[in-house]
């Protein structure tokens, strides 16, 4: 197996693909999106329940797909989870910039150091949106 | 100004200007049909079918990524090069004519109702033309005609009148292509106070003057990428993109959906709704690679040079007493059409063919202007960047050869 496939499927990610945390429906929730990639056919369902600070207090998700975003909705609930949602766009903003190759500011990323494992989704250009369909399901469901 | 100030040596870009016609050098003539490619345009069009083609947004594969990746990066280029606000509203079709078709039949079914009043001018092209006739035999919607004045200006007083109601659109070209004159922008300013949406054709004007779709104001704006030394067969639709959004889908198929059962569809956001099935991905590429080209020159310089040699051969054609010249408007550029007296235009055109002058003859696909010029064709001369003041001199000296050719007979 090459490097690249290395760097794009470790342990984690499969591990996450085939058991993924957080899965299910928040009861209750207050907010909720769905993503759909029409280029393969994903969807997520997300729910979440978020406090009157703004705080995540549980959010989850259903939903088909590949390895790369089901592993990567697992754990962008995992790092979301219990956080504000200040600190969750910033979050996405620096996932965003890792997966694209554009990282100069990690800060956060630091903090959740599950997410640097799909470092290796920046190889694979069309493979980008498998792993942010979640962050941008998550963002229509807070600006909803 | 003079060619060397566009570019050195830019004619050795043009592979097609080798062509000898029998014996003589070509002159091209005829941009305002079709322009002329760039051996960069060529070369990188064979470029991408040996090392970067494949289908484009459908797979993960290496080369499917790097065909999506030439293809976005075309409309990227295009929407700088128009100054559109964002790439969701650059939509690629096959041409000017189906981005013109596209819009007729859509905004049709999302806006109009019948008796409802569409504005189009006198001197359209057909392409600008039946789109609109179709909607007014199918739906009963009522079209209405700008005149024009004796050099081929939209009346924009008649224009002014022609507005009611009922009037929801403007269609109108922005460059003509048998006059060469361009749309005074009160035009814009008129529709925008009687709340109607504009669409320009841009097949003219893309070419030959600045185009700054934001400036311009316009609703729509069509042009083929063909006439701006690009391939055939890519076509650019712009629209701004709350309206283009609000439009239903035009062709359906793959790339333009979001989700299908055997119940029905949701359909993708812009620009694939308006882009059903495999696109003209390469020739999209071209077209970008064509308009890189014309950057790299500067359209402010091409501007001014065309506008040069159009009066240059205004000027020297105006003192051949047997040449009617069918504009002496100062608001044009690039194109002349003409007529030599008693000689009709087809003789004119073979005759300059046989001296390697490539001119175009006929109705220009404008028969209603070809009826109130009360002329059956005419001969019209149009230029690009390849073209010289020295071409001109020749072309003035084989005009009089012609005259005096078919005056003996």
């Amino acid at each position: 197996m090459s490097d690249l496939l290395k760097e794009l499927y470790q342990e984690i990610i499969l591990d996450h693909g085939k058991t993924p945390r957080n899965f299910g429906e928040c009861e209750p929730f207050n907010k909720s999106a769905d993503g759909h990639n029409p280029l393969c056919g994903d969807k997520v369902h997300l729910t979440l329940m978020v406090d009157d600070q703004g705080i995540i207090k549980d959010i989850k998700f259903t939903g088909v797909g590949c390895a790369i975003s089901i592993a990567s909705t697992s754990l962008m609930t995992q790092s979301l989870k219990g956080k504000s949602l200040d600190y969750a766009n910033s979050l996405f903003q620096d996932f965003s910039n890792l997966i694209t190759g554009k990282g100069d500011k990690l800060d956060l990323i630091g903090e959740e150091d599950s997410l640097y494992s799909l470092k290796g989704v920046g190889a694979f250009p069309m493979r980008v949106k498998c792993a942010t369909l979640s962050w941008h399901a998550f963002k229509s469901a807070i600006n909803d | 100004m003079e060619q060397q100030d566009l570019k050195s040596n830019i004619r050795a870009d043009f592979p097609a200007l080798n062509k000898k016609i029998l014996k003589n050098d070509l002159i091209y003539f005829d941009t305002a049909a079709s322009a002329q490619k760039p051996l960069i345009v060529i070369n990188e069009l064979s470029d991408f079918y040996s090392k970067h083609y494949s289908n484009v947004s459908r797979g993960v594969h290496t080369l499917c990524v790097e065909a999506t990746f030439k293809y976005e990066d075309a409309r990227k280029k295009i929407q700088k090069f128009i100054n559109a606000k964002s790439e969701n509203e650059i939509i690629f079709t096959k041409n000017a004519t189906e981005s013109i078709n596209l819009i007729a039949q859509t905004y049709c079914k999302k806006y109009l109702k019948p008796d409802d009043e569409i504005i189009l001018s006198v001197m359209e092209h057909h392409s600008n033309l039946l789109p609109w006739f179709f909607l007014r035999d199918n739906y009963g919607i009522v079209l209405k005609f700008i005149n024009i004045d004796a050099d081929g200006n939209l009346d924009l007083e008649h224009f002014e009148s022609l507005i009611t109601k009922k009037t929801k659109l403007v269609a109108v070209t922005h460059l003509s292509n048998v006059f060469g004159t361009i749309t005074d922008n009160k035009l814009v300013e008129i529709s925008r106070a009687n709340n109607l949406h504009i669409l320009l054709d841009g097949c003219q004007s893309i070419s030959h003057i600045k185009v700054d779709v934001q400036e311009l104001d316009c609703d729509f704006y069509v042009f083929s990428g063909h006439k701006i030394y690009g391939p055939s067969g890519i076509g650019v639709l712009y629209g701004k993109e709350d309206l283009l959004d609000e439009l239903p889908p035009f062709l359906g198929g793959g790339g333009m959906i979001n989700e299908v059962s055997l119940d029905g569809a949701t359909y993708a956001s812009l620009p694939n709704k308006f882009e059903a099935g495999t696109p003209p991905l390469v020739e999209a590429y071209g077209l970008g690679v064509a308009i890189d080209y014309v950057q790299n020159i500067g359209m402010e310089k091409i501007e001014l040079y065309e506008k040069m040699l159009t009066e240059y051969a205004d000027e020297k054609m105006s003192k051949l007493d047997f040449v009617n010249t069918y504009s002496k408007s100062n608001k044009k550029t690039s194109i002349i059409s003409f007529n030599l007296d008693d000689i009709h235009a087809h003789e004119v055109a073979s005759f300059l063919d046989v001296e390697g002058i490539a001119v175009r003859a006929g109705h220009h696909c404008c028969q209603p202007l070809m009826k109130i010029l009360d002329v059956v064709a005419t001969s019209r001369i149009s230029f690009g960047v390849y073209n010289t003041k020295s071409e001109i001199d020749y072309f003035v000296d084989a005009l009089v050869k012609c005259k005096n050719f078919f005056s003996v007979k």
